[in-house]
């Protein structure tokens, strides 16, 4: 800005430098909008409170699998004396890490990576459930919107700039380090792990896909919805956690088809991201569970539903 | 500034939305061609016609004129339900039209813990840029509205006149052609005023169009004398403040002259036909002399007459000043007094 003590009757821009280059197309700003809403992500407190206990659940998969490992390779037939007195016990090392092996699944199977994706699958729910309003509700709300909207984007690229963050967000809680995972166990295994297990590994990719769209979808539509934190937790605690105990109460307590499961949202992730691992459907607890193609249907609907009032959203919102 | 604009707003009537034939250049920077909105029942703006081209242009109006929603309209923020906004021939709407936009909005809801910097390097990538041509951009506008030195901080703790300058610059980013400001001149203090004035000046003579809404009337005169007004959703009136005071024929021009000797141009005016009214002050002392108060009608035409008249009668003017043809007395005018 020229100084106020410049000569008044001619004003000049002494600073000001005309853009003569080329601008890139709205893509590049659809980035832009996916490294800030992460960078968002990032910054909330509470959730590194969360991503610890993710990271922790990492960690013990990807040790539990090499101590188990190394166990196998160490143990020998002759009884374990543990403990002494009437407190000891004699236990057979090979049953304890058969017991190990049914209970905690860290075995590069399938179940192994069905029951990491579940259980970071809680803790994204949680995050998004929190982070909806961060990431798009404010910008409704406190009119920060306009600023995106005056840039050269088209709404579906500020929508798809989120939509960006939400997936990188899931894929690295989830497929990333389920593929590490996959990796690690190979390397401690043998190579013929990764040649057998290869659907395994395109398993882990679709469970992923399945839940960053569903997921990503599903946000961005609860969000510019509701746009506060507190009817969003509402709304994804109803989705996720009171539509399975009303499942569980229609299938089990009143004896009603097993289709009524369909109603939650999370156990139809769980079917379809069971069949996409290629796990034995009757493995799914509790039993009988729906298809995994009627599972899928409801997905597609929910996907459908959300894209289709996104772009009513879209179509209708304006910047007020 | 008429001298810079590229605009000929001549309005054709007052009260109806207003097309302003043109002129030296085939393409406006920006045009509304019967534009109505409705935000439900509600009208916010109501059939307009407008064409900018270039230069400084006020847009002023009452809380609900319409003013918001214009400028919206104007930056693609807003799809209009009739008729059609186009910037440079391309639809307001369509993204590649947002190029040739600047827009400041009133509101300064940022990512608060973003700096300036940050936020402005952002919505530099927002326009496309590369990462260094951003960081490049966000150097040369911070430079420009004067925040250099203090953008590193974060946002959460900026006062009012630095959020205004930090929304400046990121408007600026794409060098757009046209430059849309809501309420650019709130909370600034009156040093970053005059900044602004000349900035924005610069800005009209370096070829930008710039449509610039505000209630502060008097900082609004500095920078042009070319406004459109609005009310009730519609543009009452465009064009350079004296051609719409030329209009106002119920609200005849009050100018007031100061001679020693009143009573002998009294006598003289009242045989002008445009004059309606005279005021009389005698002379209170020999520092303070006389003068009078003319309301009169066609403005243009008395001046002239005026002016002839004080020649060939050799009179001793001390002062002739116009009393209500400033922007704020024609908005008051023509919203009927509000």
């Amino acid at each position: 800005m020229t100084s106020t003590d410049s000569p008044r009757s001619a004003p000049v821009l002494l600073t000001y430098r005309p853009w003569r280059g080329t601008l890139g197309g709205p893509l590049r700003g659809t980035w832009a909008i996916a490294r800030v809403s992460l960078f968002l992500l990032l910054r909330r407190k509470l959730f590194w409170a969360l991503y610890g206990v993710s990271a922790m659940i990492f960690l013990l998969f990807f040790y539990g699998q090499y101590l188990q490992s190394w166990l196998q390779t160490q143990i020998q037939d002759e009884p374990i004396r543990l403990g002494s007195g009437v407190v000891g016990a004699t236990v057979k090392p090979v049953e304890l890490v058969k017991m190990l092996k049914t209970i905690l699944r860290l075995d590069g199977s399938g179940y192994t990576f069905r029951n990491f994706f579940n259980y970071q699958s809680q803790i994204i729910m949680i995050v998004l459930a929190l982070a909806g309003a961060i990431l798009i509700g404010n910008d409704f709300r406190f009119g920060s919107l306009p600023f995106y909207l005056s840039k050269p984007l088209h709404r579906w690229h500020y929508l798809g700039g989120k939509f960006i963050a939400v997936g990188a967000f899931i894929n690295l809680m989830t497929t990333l380090p389920a593929i590490v995972l996959f990796a690690e166990y190979g390397m401690i295994d043998t190579w013929e792990y990764y040649t057998d297990n290869a659907h395994l590994l395109l398993g882990i990719v679709a469970y992923g896909a399945i839940l960053t769209t569903t997921l990503g979808l599903l946000l961005l539509a609860t969000a510019t919805w509701l746009r506060r934190t507190v009817p969003m937790i509402m709304v994804w605690t109803a989705l996720f956690a009171f539509a399975r105990m009303l499942g569980d109460l229609m299938v089990l307590s009143l004896r009603l088809d097993h289709r009524w499961r369909l109603i939650d949202l999370w156990n139809d992730l769980y079917i379809v991201g069971n069949w996409c691992l290629g796990m034995d459907h009757s493995t799914l607890r509790p039993q009988p569970q729906p298809a995994p193609w009627q599972a899928g249907l409801v997905l597609v609907a929910v996907c459908l539903t959300s894209a289709i009032y996104l772009n009513r959203r879209i179509q209708a919102v304006e910047v007020a | 500034m008429s001298d810079t604009m590229l605009t000929k707003a001549v309005p054709a009537a007052l009260g109806a939305s207003l097309r302003i034939p043109q002129t030296e250049r085939s393409e406006p920077v920006l045009l509304f061609e019967q534009v109505s909105k409705w935000y439900g029942p509600v009208i916010g703006v109501n059939q307009v016609t407008l064409e900018l081209r270039g230069g400084i242009t006020g847009l002023v109006g009452a809380n609900g004129a319409g003013k918001s929603s214009l400028l919206r309209l104007a930056t693609g923020q807003l799809r209009p339900d009739l008729g059609v906004v186009t910037v440079r021939g391309i639809d307001a709407f369509d993204w590649r039209a947002k190029r040739l936009v600047g827009y400041c909005p009133d509101n300064d809801v940022f990512y608060e813990e973003m700096s300036g910097y940050q936020f402005v390097e952002t919505m530099a990538r927002l326009c496309g840029f590369t990462k260094r041509d951003a960081r490049r951009r966000t150097d040369a506008v911070i430079e420009l509205v004067g925040m250099e030195g203090r953008c590193d901080r974060k946002i959460r703790g900026y006062s009012k006149g630095m959020r205004q300058r930090i929304k400046l610059a990121q408007a600026l980013l794409n060098d757009p052609a046209l430059l849309v400001l809501d309420e650019p001149m709130s909370g600034i203090d009156p040093i970053g005023r005059q900044d602004f004035v000349e900035l924005f000046t610069s800005l009209a003579r370096a070829g930008k169009c710039l449509l610039i809404s505000s209630h502060e009337l008097e900082e609004l005169d500095k920078l042009t004398d070319h406004v459109a007004i609005m009310a009730r959703g519609r543009i009452a009136a465009v064009g350079t403040v004296m051609q719409i005071r030329d209009l106002l024929d119920n609200h005849p021009l009050a100018v007031r002259i100061d001679l020693p000797e009143p009573r002998s141009l009294a006598s003289h005016l009242l045989d002008f036909p445009d004059v309606v009214g005279l005021d009389l002050h005698d002379a209170a002392s020999a520092e303070e002399p006389g003068g009078l108060v003319v309301r009169a009608r066609n403005p243009r035409k008395f001046l002239r007459d005026l002016g002839r008249l004080v020649v060939e009668e050799n009179l001793d003017v001390r002062r002739l000043e116009s009393l209500d043809d400033s922007t704020q007395a024609i908005l008051g005018y023509l919203l009927g007094g509000r």
